[in-house]
């Protein structure tokens, strides 16, 4: 080796500082792409059609404090939770608030007959073939994620929720 | 100890500070090993390996650590006693459900379970310690190969002929004896029998080097770059896009859609057999011992409206296969394995018929899906309106219909009928699908005078179109699968080189009838030995092979 | 007669000329003494017959493979009887490379009982063939199994060549503290082996006598819609229970040495039927071992190691750790290629992942790596000869826990049935 001694040293060296700070950087800090959402991550795109045929996606409210909630005909909690929900928008519309009720992928009629009992003036997104729920990974229902202006998660909130607690998070979603 | 230490030979040949024998005749250069008569240090014939010298600064001493082949044993020990630990109690990527782990290392294993989880043993082997450990055995690899495959080739490139008289007596398979009759003519048969057995045989006078096998002594470092190769592949899955590992669920029929990516697949079918009692020996006579298992699969690409959640995709179809357990179906480097099934049965559409109960007329059958059903149907005289569906049907606390799950355990459907016999507005319907759920709720009962009008049935098997298993599948793509495999054949070609072929030498000098024979091998003496005794005993000299043994510790 | 018979009756063959062939090493090696006639021919001459009969046991052992493949239409490698089975046939292979190589018939006189101990522990288990699941049936189970099986049939004679190393080097009469502690580890090894042999004899000579007793273990199970149902899982023993499965009860026992029930219950971390019995099992082994090894010292009234001792008096130490290393290096390229290339071939193509760190793959690692740690303190001085030996001894202990321990101890994707 001789004179080149020194920068194959170095070159090795720095080679393996390198390398091997990736290898043991990613056990550390495990890259969570396709891992569910957690508080403090953010939470994971969709475009969705509402019941009108008009398509959202996640990042039409960029900005805005936003309350994601996963329902089904067939949860009671989630069928108590939907009248609550809805004097909450009204509530807290002005402020900026903004809530989207994701259906568990069920058939249009179901929705529909069920949307018609009740007044909601916040769009009802139907999920397709249970995909935004994996994404969101959810285990059981109903999950609502409290997201910030930021784009941030601030609170995922697994089971029902009375009014007082809906509007107690509101009120500190709204605050950041 | 003088500042500048003479490192030239006797021989006139300069060599590098460090040096045990000289480059050039061989004799033992340090002091030391003059005296001694000790077999001599045959590591890379000798040559100053670099490592040892004067005055490391911190570059140096790094290098060193990693070059020096005691370390590289530790690291292996201490990689291999931490991998017996990760197998005491099963691991956490072995579990799919759970998601608290420390409760159910401490519900399942006690104490020391949790213990266990604690310490990151449940994880072993994606631990940043075991990675590290792994680092450090790929750089020890890299730099104990380095730092002697260089001296290593310096010594066997150019090598003299006539050796010194030290060297050659100090190997460790030694004979000294005298030749009578000529010694050219002695030392030219003894190279033409070492021909024989596949020496390259080179002379100088007298002198004689006869050589075997070099490329075996390359061996262990082509193993070493396999193994390189092999780390290094391994750690480029972890970049983004190299790397995919998905389970999807596909009921018979359907067809879904890999995640995060256009691909779409279907299963058309899926199929078990099952090993016959008469092919079963006694003991498992009677149990469910699956023969085969397969998914008739179906590969999509979408090229319209892949994620449009108002469209269908449009779909191209790429290919089909069976899949079964030891033959995924391949497609560029995504890969499709059979991972499990399910033999749950879903229900999908039924196709009933309507009997005019008045007349005995019966007319359809309509398709009736359990999802997504037309909400307008148009039977004959009769016009159904969809008006409610339910996917579970149940009365609730409250004496309400409710849905219980999304899936279609317990189908009922309302519909509003309008058609002979009927009122004019028509008159709503329940339809239970499962004969279970007509009993069970008395969907005659509840349609009151209505049932005895018409009925809404299935004829048969044939008119329910139902999905009779599940398929699990894995989804993989792994682009540094290639390499993995060419870092493992050249880890396997250097290790049979090194293994299964020895490097083995002869230097003989014959001064004034006085035959000085040496020879050096890097493993097997007993071979060596073996071959020198054949040479020698095809130019006449008989010797016990044992006898050429000339001491000292034998690798 | 069906072909899979008559492979019952080529292995019954085999493994009596298996132990005739270990008597006639035996008496190539202590009669030296008695004889009338020169030792060495005498050795030479017996030698030469137990090689004789050890190959046509091989020959005998070969017959029944091939006998029981074409008759079960499989290879026979899948389940714990075939895989040790050959797994001994291999080992006689092995040794019969390296014999031809050397030429020591003292190392037939420790390979050859190696052989038997490993065939007779294969015939513990249930020999009938059972068709292969989906998963097990590939090409590459016949490279991978074999190949390893080899590439391990290697390290085992380099077990034997290193434990005859210890017995040669290490003088029993020598009482310093070093001594000591070498004539302690040598003599655990053989009693460890005694206890092996005891699970032998334990297992065939309460199953010949027809030994049975059951118990029963309930389950609750809740299924995620919250219904509560119970599973009841049924074990049998064939050795007298002295530990029944924790909170099991028991269904029928026959009385063994007026002992109507069983004596004790397996700790509550041992919560699975099939614990308790593994737990029996080893503790039976333990006693019949240690009552065999008992009575072996009282018949020769010292170490065992002292007794063999003698046998190797007129060998080479330095050729024994030349055949040790020899069969390591030849094996560990076999078994490199055999159980990790191969088996990561064809775990990529069965279960998609090259590797997923299955208690059985981390073993074969552990092997692996051991093996490798082995070759790279050769290089180094000072740890040819004693250092060496030993660690063929411990190494080849691995490869046992590896095919045994993992299968018997520790559930994973490799699981088979046991006694």
């Amino acid at each position: 080796m001789g004179k080149w001694r020194r920068t194959v040293q170095i070159i090795v060296l720095s080679a393996v500082v390198i390398i091997g700070g990736y290898a043991i950087g990613m056990t550390l800090f495990a890259s969570d792409e396709g891992a569910p959402p957690k508080v403090g991550g953010q939470p994971p795109s969709f475009a969705l059609a509402d019941l009108e045929g008009n398509v959202h996606q996640l990042s039409d409210y960029e900005g805005q404090a936003l309350v994601i909630n996963f329902w089904g005909t067939f949860c009671p909690p989630c069928v108590k939770e939907m009248p609550e929900f809805e004097r909450q928008y009204e509530k807290w519309k002005d402020e900026g608030l903004t809530i989207l009720a994701i259906n568990l992928s069920e058939d249009t009629l179901t929705v529909n007959n069920f949307v018609r009992r009740f007044e909601l003036n916040y769009p009802i997104l139907r999920d397709m073939s249970r995909k935004t729920e994996r994404k969101y990974g959810l285990r059981s229902y109903p999950t609502t994620f409290f997201v910030k202006p930021d784009g941030t998660i601030m609170e995922i909130k697994v089971g029902g929720m009375t009014e007082q607690e809906i509007d107690e998070r509101i009120s500190r979603l709204l605050q950041h | 100890m003088p500042l500048v230490e003479n490192t030239k030979c006797e021989c006139g040949h300069q060599n590098a500070v460090g040096t045990v024998l000289c480059e050039h005749c061989g004799k033992p250069l340090q002091a030391q090993e003059l005296q001694s008569n000790e077999p001599l240090e045959m590591r890379y014939d000798g040559v100053a390996r670099r490592s040892q010298k004067v005055n490391p600064n911190w570059i140096d001493r790094v290098w060193n650590f990693f070059s020096s082949v005691k370390i590289a044993i530790y690291l292996i020990i201490l990689t291999f006693l931490s991998a017996m630990l990760g197998t005491v109690y099963p691991q956490e990527n072995s579990f799919v459900n759970v998601t608290d782990f420390a409760k159910y290392y401490e519900e399942n294993y006690g104490a020391l379970g949790l213990i266990y989880y604690r310490l990151g043993l449940s994880h072993t082997y994606e631990s940043w310690w075991f990675i590290g450990l792994l680092v450090m055995i790929g750089t020890s690899l890299v730099i104990c190969s380095l730092d002697r495959v260089l001296p290593l080739y310096r010594a066997l490139n150019k090598q003299q002929i006539r050796k010194h008289l030290q060297f050659i007596l100090r190997q460790k398979t030694v004979y000294k004896g005298m030749i009578s009759g000529d010694t050219e003519d002695w030392s030219k048969q003894f190279g033409d029998a070492l021909k024989k057995k596949g020496y390259r045989v080179h002379r100088d006078g007298t002198a004689l080097l006869a050589e075997k096998n070099r490329f075996s002594r390359w061996g262990p470092y082509i193993n070493h770059i396999g193994l390189i190769l092999f780390l290094l592949a391994i750690l480029a899955r972890s970049l983004p896009g190299f790397q995919m590992d998905e389970y999807i669920t596909i009921a018979d029929g359907d067809t879904v859609q890999i995640e995060g990516t256009n691909y779409f697949v279907k299963n058309e079918k899926f199929t078990i057999e099952f090993y016959k009692d008469e092919e079963l020996p006694d003991k498992l006579k009677g149990t469910a011992r699956a023969k085969l298992f397969e998914t008739k699969a179906v590969l999509y690409e979408c090229t319209l409206n892949c994620n449009d959640p108002l469209k269908e995709p449009v779909l191209e179809e790429l290919k089909t296969h069976d899949i079964i357990v030891n033959a995924p179906l391949k497609y560029k480097d995504l890969k499709l394995f059979q991972y499990d099934f399910n033999l749950t049965p879903r229900l999908n559409a039924v196709h009933p018929v309507i009997i005019n109960k008045e007349t005995g007329e019966t007319f359809g059958p309509f398709d009736l899906p359990m999802k997504d059903s037309a909400l307008k149907h148009e039977v004959g005289p009769y016009t159904l309106e969809l008006i409610e569906n339910y996917m579970e049907f149940s009365i609730d606390a409250n004496g309400d219909p409710v849905s219980l799950s999304r899936d279609p355990n317990a189908p009922a459907f309302v519909f509003h009928v309008r058609g002979p016999g009927l009122a004019e507005n028509g008159e709503p319907y329940i339809y239970f699908p499962m004969q279970k759920d007509k009993e069970i709720f008395q969907q005659d009962r509840l349609n009151g005078k209505l049932a005895s009008k018409l009925e809404i049935s299935v004829n048969g098997m044939d008119n329910v179109n139902f999905s009779e298993a599940s398929t699990y599948l894995n989804v993989r793509m792994d682009k540094a699968l290639k390499y993995v495999w060419i870092g493992a054949f050249f880890s396997m070609l250097g290790l049979l080189m090194g293994s299964y072929w020895q490097h083995r030498r002869i230097w003989i000098r014959i001064d004034e009838g006085e035959l000085s024979l040496g020879s050096h091998t890097n493993k097997n003496w007993y071979g060596m030995r073996s071959d020198v005794a054949w040479a020698l005993a095809k130019a006449g000299i008989t010797v016990d092979p044992k006898s050429l043994d000339n001491g000292g510790n034998k690798a | 007669m069906n072909l899979v018979d008559f492979s019952s009756d080529a292995f019954i063959a085999a493994f009596f000329l298996y132990c005739f062939a270990f008597g006639f090493y035996v008496i190539a090696i202590f009669g030296k003494k008695f004889s009338n006639r020169d030792p060495i021919k005498h050795q030479k001459r017996w030698g030469r017959v137990a090689f004789i009969v050890s190959s046509a046991g091989l020959a005998a052992h070969l017959t029944f493979f091939f006998t029981r493949w074409a008759g079960s239409g499989q290879i026979p490698t899948s389940n714990m009887y075939e895989f040790m089975t050959f797994l001994g046939m291999a080992i006689m292979i092995a040794f019969t490379i390296i014999y031809a190589i050397y030429r020591k018939p003292a190392l037939g006189m420790f390979a050859l009982p190696l052989t038997v101990i490993i065939v007779a522990y294969a015939s513990v288990f249930p020999q009938e063939v059972q068709p292969l699941i989906p998963a097990l049936n590939s090409i590459w189970l016949k490279v991978h199994v074999t190949t390893a099986a080899l590439g391990e049939a290697f390290f085992a004679v380099a077990f034997a060549a290193g434990l005859m190393y210890l017995l040669r080097v290490v003088d029993f009469n020598d009482k310093s503290k070093a001594a000591r502690r070498s004539q302690f580890w040598i003599e655990f090894t053989l009693y460890t082996i005694i206890i092996l042999i005891g699970f032998i004899i334990a297992v065939f000579a309460f199953r010949g006598a027809g030994y049975e007793a059951q118990f029963n273990q309930e389950h609750i199970i809740i299924d995620n819609k919250g219904v509560e149902s119970t599973k009841v899982e049924t074990v049998d023993y064939t050795l007298p229970p002295i530990f029944m499965p924790y909170n099991s009860q028991t269904v029928s026992m026959d009385s063994f040495l007026g002992m109507q029930e069983p004596l004790l219950e397996a700790p509550s971390w041992m919560n699975g039927v099939n614990a308790g019995r593994k737990l029996n099992t080893v503790v039976w082994s333990i006693i019949a071992g240690t009552l065999l090894y008992g009575l072996l010292r009282l018949v020769f009234r010292k170490p065992l190691g002292a007794v063999i001792h003698p046998a190797l008096d007129g060998i080479d130490p330095d050729d024994l750790d030349e055949i040790s290393y020899r069969a390591v290096a030849i094996g560990f390229p076999i078994f490199t290629l055999g159980a990790l290339i191969f088996a990561m071939i064809w775990a990529e193509i069965a279960w998609g992942r090259f590797w997923g760190w299955d208690p059985k793959e981390v073993w074969a690692l552990i092997t692996w790596l051991f093996y490798s740690a082995y070759l790279h303190f050769r290089l180094s001085r000072g740890w040819q000869g004693l250092r060496s030996s030993w660690l063929a001894v411990i190494g080849f202990v691995i490869v046992l826990f590896t095919l045994v321990g993992v299968n018997l101890i520790i559930a994973g994707l490799h699981s088979y049935a046991g006694v």
